[in-house]
């Protein structure tokens, strides 16, 4: 496509102008969606403000806290944030910044303690926030020390079914009004069982945007038949378009996913089908014991699967949740957990386990693929030449097509797998946001 | 054991080692997978940052290689199809071997060594390359005359690996 106007750098606009130039070159209804926009400085910089600062975001599952005084460091939007069950065993979220002099407080990935103590100045903070001993308070402050008013800032947290969520907006949307119809999805995930986050977290960099990660989840299983070529060689899956049969649905807030299905196997463990069944709903339980894959996206970052792959002859399911962490506009951690039921035996847990970290660990066989594309969409979409020529994807797969009825889960369902409607609605919610 | 005999064991390991890293770093994978042992239990566990010095300071529940000689076969097969796209072309990689320990040794039956690992790798067309810097702890059993991989331990030295993925092998 020819340029129809010059336009300057998205670097020497300012926001507003950006703004408008994004509204006039994105247009989710059809498909348009500008490449710029995964390799912009200036864009990251407005997804932080509008979007990152402002949404909920995941940072951790409670199994990840048996323990009053457990703890977890994590990130809220790219500031540090400690998740701890506090001595009362209520889940808090604190920045995790002293607020004497703005040193990091706690530099550990996880434990459990009752003080958090700052290595600057030696101020200690008790696991509910409050500030406890000030060194030498008296020669210092004489009685003009009035602790209460410096208690560790806290962030707003929610969870769902065992997710926790957190947030920087002070008056955030309510996190069950966000999910919304996303919940029916959610539970087939994590409240069909009791589940549990087993061990910690992977952790791995990509330089991507992270928005290439969150596209790919929520709606991309066109890619599979050949950036994962490799699976149906090795024999994991039974044909390239294993991917395609199922259904694609979204929910309103940019949420979506894919669901492969039928599959003539059960792709968990049987003797947890009466918790199943306790926990879910008919249609919903339904749903689970056909399915051979879900793969989504929970706006804006959290990306979810359950794979079912055949290993050494045997079939096994994975369960797991990652994030696309932006620590950067052309760079993103991607940090990525492993969920099993907690009442699985200890041979499925392990097997599952292996299977997680065989197909989408940073070693993982899906993963090593998807990768290398997030990695080169990056480099071709810096720079002016992208902007200048307005390059852009037409995202049509699915626009004609009329959404089924015959899907006993919420929102917009298509009877197929390979359309681009969830992208859309995708970036449909990023527009707005942006625009917010 | 005379300074000469430790000299002439551990000389043996570091050059199974050196050779070893020259097959991988030639892409000549089938004859690398030749030296791993039918028991062989191939892992890397993530690193984690704890407080002070509480050890260990990785993961014991979770790995970012698991596999045994079955799994490991699979990814070998796998770089050899028309879409292992992670390694296509190959990344230009160079391991280098140092600090070899042989901390437990059984002549002709098993042995147990430590050493270093600094794995450079470099992608394509990009201008920017990859460390990955750790520790090993191998295991060997003799079989056949030779020394086979009985299990190979990494501890990998960063918390957030910076490497787009774990295509190569540790």
């Amino acid at each position: 496509m020819m340029i129809k106007h010059a336009l300057p750098p998205l670097e020497k606009m300012d926001s507003e102008d950006i703004i408008q130039h994004l509204n006039d070159a994105m247009l989710p209804d059809e498909g348009k969606i500008p490449t710029y926009i995964m390799g912009s400085p200036s864009i990251h910089q407005l997804e932080k403000e509008k979007i990152f600062t402002k949404t909920w975001l995941f940072l951790g599952h409670e199994s990840e806290l048996p323990n009053n005084g457990d703890f977890i460091t994590r990130d809220l939007a790219g500031y540090s944030i400690i998740l701890n069950k506090d001595k009362n065993g209520t889940i808090r979220a604190f920045y995790n910044m002293c607020t004497h002099r703005g040193m990091k407080l706690c530099r550990a990935d996880k434990g459990n303690k009752t003080h958090f103590t700052c290595p600057y100045h030696g101020f200690t903070f008790d696991n509910t926030g409050e500030l406890k001993g000030v060194p030498l308070q008296k020669d210092i402050y004489g009685d003009a020390l009035d602790k209460s008013t410096m208690a560790l800032h806290e962030a707003t947290i929610d969870s769902y079914q065992g997710c926790i969520f957190g947030t920087w907006n002070p008056e955030p949307e309510p996190l069950s009004d966000y999910l919304g119809d996303f919940k029916w999805y959610w539970d087939l995930l994590f409240g069909r069982a009791e589940m549990e986050a087993a061990g910690p977290p992977q952790r791995y960099v990509i330089n991507a945007d992270w928005k290439i990660g969150s596209d790919n989840f929520v709606g991309d299983s066109y890619h599979t038949m050949v950036t994962h070529g490799s699976i149906v060689k090795l024999g994991m899956v039974p044909s390239s378009k294993y991917s395609k049969k199922g259904y694609q649905l979204h929910t309103p807030h940019g949420h979506g996913c894919n669901i492969g299905m039928p599959n003539p196997d059960f792709a968990f463990e049987e003797h947890l089908v009466p918790e199943f069944k306790r926990n879910l709903s008919d249609e919903q339980f339904d749903v689970l014991s056909n399915i051979k894959n879900i793969n989504g996206t929970l706006f804006p970052n959290l990306s979810f699967l359950i794979s079912h792959t055949e290993i050494k002859g045997k079939l096994i399911s994975n369960t797991s949740v990652r994030l696309w962490n932006p620590i950067g506009h052309d760079k993103m951690e991607v940090i990525t957990w492993f969920f099993v039921e907690k009442e699985a035996s200890a041979d499925w847990k392990e097997r599952s386990r292996e299977s997680f970290i065989l197909t989408f660990s940073p070693s993982g066989i899906f993963e090593q693929d998807d990768t290398e594309v997030f990695t080169d969409i990056t480099n071709v979409g810096r720079g002016l030449v992208p902007q200048q020529k307005a390059l852009h994807y037409t995202l049509k797969m699915g626009m004609n097509r009329t959404p089924t009825t015959n899907f006993p889960g919420p929102g917009t369902v298509y009877d197929d797998k390979f359309t681009e409607a969830n992208q859309r609605n995708f970036y449909k919610y990023w527009l707005e946001l942006m625009n917010s | 054991m005379s300074i000469t005999k430790a000299a002439e064991i551990k000389y043996q390991f570091e050059n199974w080692l050196i050779q070893e890293a020259k097959l991988l770093d030639r892409i000549e994978f089938d004859n690398w997978y030749e030296l791993m042992h039918s028991d062989l239990q191939y892992l890397m566990p993530v690193r984690v940052n704890k407080e002070g010095n509480e050890r260990p300071d990785y993961s014991t529940e979770m790995f970012a290689f698991q596999d045994d000689i079955d799994t490991l076969k699979m990814r070998v097969e796998r770089l050899k199809t028309d879409y292992a796209w992670a390694e296509l072309p190959p990344s230009r990689t160079r391991r280098f071997v140092s600090n070899v320990d042989v901390l437990e040794y059984e002549e002709n039956n098993y042995a147990l060594v430590e050493s270093y690992l600094l794995i450079y790798r470099s992608r394509t067309d990009d201008i920017h390359h990859d460390l990955i810097s750790g520790e090993r702890r191998d295991e060997f059993k003799y079989e056949d005359g030779s020394w086979k991989l009985s299990k190979r331990f990494f501890i990998v030295d960063q918390t957030t690996i910076n490497t787009r993925n774990l295509a190569i092998f540790v």
